[in-house]
């Protein structure tokens, strides 16, 4: 472990009596309230804490166990907030067999990644585009049962899922957890292991940070075909329409020895430059102007082109470090995201974003 | 159209808990099709708000909050095209459209929020540290009733400002601090991931760390498993997983049956 103040076990292992029911449906009740301090550095943390606590108080007797599961608790969480009494069911039945810390906190990361996308699929790409399609075109036609019949289909559902979630993942946690302790090292193992491989998936799935600079790279020149129709006795004038202090011919039909020009189009055809005669006393004239394009490097894509997301990545390695070795605070690490924000979006228009 | 004091308070009662509700709470309430019938109701216009509310619902639909992105305020947009529709008298279809810039206005307020509210996790932690209950609550319910108010007080203002006031306020935000707030916003769950790193990090873990980012860049880059994208994932992991428990269970068991010990894996 990174860090020598930090507990793995609790001072007092003996479990705790069963939660009761109300303590039960009082959390779940709390649940609804998982994210009324969300914010982007811990997400739903505080929430979560303040949806067990009700569980956590009855659990730790012990003052400074409850300190300890409390800061624990308070590390990083994000789980979609619909199904989030699941997780609670099994973070609180491990709690209360006071399972090692470091068990509890892998098998709570281990749930953020699954329950996420079922609970998207679930409530965002099926339930709520049905209900309130249906319901949406009710009340347009101005049926004042389209909204009321909304409310009352999303929060039934809601609510078995809270309550329901609470009381069968809080048992199977019970019961679950007397087999997996017979193997307690190897069950903390396994734990760990998907818990890191989640906060790998995360830093990929979560991860929408991205330098999006163009970097000037000078300009390249090239000739581009024009065709006009003039009478013949023109035609002359446009064998050299102007030339670079070196002979070069800038726009024109025939270079500086007197061969006519050759350039590409758009689709790599070759396109020769020179003068057909109608035959009326008019002649078509292909000629060359010169255009200068600018060339840029596009950071994006060749840092895309190394590994995607190697920006989230590098800021996750660099903070990990800032933690691990050089005892950085949280708060030390968050101002630090606020400074490369801010300068990396050219404060006062100094310079131009890198964000894009 | 002049409306009276208690509209006025309703209109910012109302946006007080459609703020709170779009995180926590019931979570259905500030449903653009629920706003609209109810702000409709506080007007005294309720067809409009109907109308505009399920249209603006409808709209909605392809943008969820899923995987926690940001999308369009629903809040501020649901109210404010209703509150356009029924005072200018405005076409349903052209209310939603007007009131996109105020929804983007409340996106940004949500970014900034959630930024800014941040720093105040150190607290939670100390509140933690001291194992006070009572502290962790009072912060969720300070946290909620900010939230309210600054919609509260945003919302009440464009509705007595009227629609304009929305694109000046936009363009008195200076690009470089908003996109610098919403790039540091975007990079503070780095903190987050990095700190739970630092808890569950050793030696042994860095392979599953890399596996995980490698799996998770494949299963994004298609485009069909956007939303399965974690299940599957977690179902690979949770393979890996199962089958080290099992590594070092069962066959270790036999491993130490037959030539008689070996290094504990943790």
């Amino acid at each position: 472990m990174a860090s020598n103040e930090e507990m793995t076990t609790y001072k007092n292992l003996d479990a705790a009596p069963e939660l009761d029911q109300r303590t039960l449906n009082q959390m779940a009740w709390r649940s609804c309230f998982l994210q009324a301090s969300f914010n982007y550095e811990r997400m739903q943390a505080a929430g979560w804490l303040y949806s067990i606590l009700p569980g956590l108080e009855k659990i730790h007797t012990d003052k400074d166990d409850l300190a300890t599961s409390m800061t624990h608790n308070m590390e990083f969480f994000n789980i979609h907030p619909f199904l989030v009494t699941f997780a609670m069911g099994l973070i609180l039945s491990m709690e209360q067999k006071k399972v090692d810390i470091p068990t509890i906190r892998a098998v709570r990361v281990s749930l953020m990644g699954p329950l996420g996308g079922i609970g998207d699929a679930l409530f965002w790409m099926t339930l709520v585009p049905i209900t309130a399609g249906i319901c949406s075109n009710m009340a347009i036609s101005g049926n004042v049962f389209g909204p009321i019949l909304f409310l009352v289909i999303f929060n039934i559902v809601q609510f078995v899922l809270r309550f329901g979630l609470m009381n069968w993942s809080y048992k199977m946690g019970m019961s679950a957890l007397d087999y997996l302790m017979e193997h307690m090292a190897a069950f903390t193992r396994a734990a760990s292991i998907l818990g890191v491989f989640v906060v790998g998936c995360l830093t990929v799935t979560m991860g929408g940070t991205q330098i999006n600079a163009v970097i000037p790279n000078g300009t390249t020149q090239a000739y581009v075909a024009h065709t006009a129709t003039v009478p013949t006795d023109d035609v002359k004038g446009f064998e050299v329409i102007s030339k670079a202090d070196d002979g070069t011919t800038l726009s024109g039909m025939v270079d500086a020895t007197g061969n006519p020009l050759v350039t590409a189009d758009a689709d790599g055809n070759k396109v020769a430059a020179g003068a057909v005669d109608l035959g009326n006393g008019m002649s078509e004239v292909t000629y060359f102007t010169t255009t200068t394009n600018p060339v840029t490097i596009d950071v994006a894509t060749i840092l895309d082109s190394i590994c995607p997301k190697l920006v989230p990545l590098s800021i996750v390695m660099l903070l990990f470090y800032l933690f691990s070795k050089k005892n950085f605070t949280p708060m030390k690490g968050i101002a630090l995201v606020l400074v490369i924000g801010i300068l990396g979006a050219g404060p006062f228009g100094l310079w131009p974003s890198i964000w894009g | 159209m002049q409306y009276s004091i208690i509209q006025v308070i309703l209109v910012f009662v109302v946006t007080f808990i459609a703020a709170i509700d779009q995180f926590s709470f019931l979570e259905s309430l500030y449903q653009p099709l629920v706003m609209g019938m109810v702000i409709g109701l506080i007007l005294g216009d309720l067809t409009t708000g109907l109308i505009v509310g399920g249209t603006y619902q409808l709209m909605t639909i392809g943008n969820m909050p899923i995987g926690g992105a940001q999308p369009p305020n629903a809040v501020v947009g649901g109210i404010m095209a209703t509150v356009l529709a029924i005072s200018l008298g405005l076409e349903p279809n052209i209310a939603v459209a007007t009131a996109i810039p105020f929804s983007l206005l409340g996106q940004y307020g949500v970014t900034l929020i959630f930024t800014l509210m941040s720093p105040l996790m150190s607290k939670a932690d100390q509140f933690s540290a001291d194992a006070n209950p009572q502290g962790i609550e009072r912060i969720n319910y300070l946290s909620m009733t900010l939230l309210g108010l600054i919609f509260g007080a945003v919302v009440t203002l464009f509705f007595i400002g009227g629609a304009t006031m929305g694109d000046a306020v936009v363009k008195a935000i200076p690009t470089w601090l908003s996109d610098g707030l919403s790039a540091a916003g975007g990079m503070m769950r780095f903190v987050g991931f990095a700190i739970l790193l630092k808890f569950m990090m050793n030696r042994d873990m860095w392979g599953f760390y890399f596996m995980g980012f490698g799996l998770a860049l494949i299963v994004s880059g298609i485009s069909t498993l956007a939303t399965p994208a974690l299940l599957i994932l977690a179902l690979i992991g949770f393979g890996i997983a199962y089958w080290d428990y099992q590594q070092q269970t069962k066959l270790k068991g036999a491993a130490i049956d037959s030539d008689g010990g070996e290094e504990d894996g943790i």
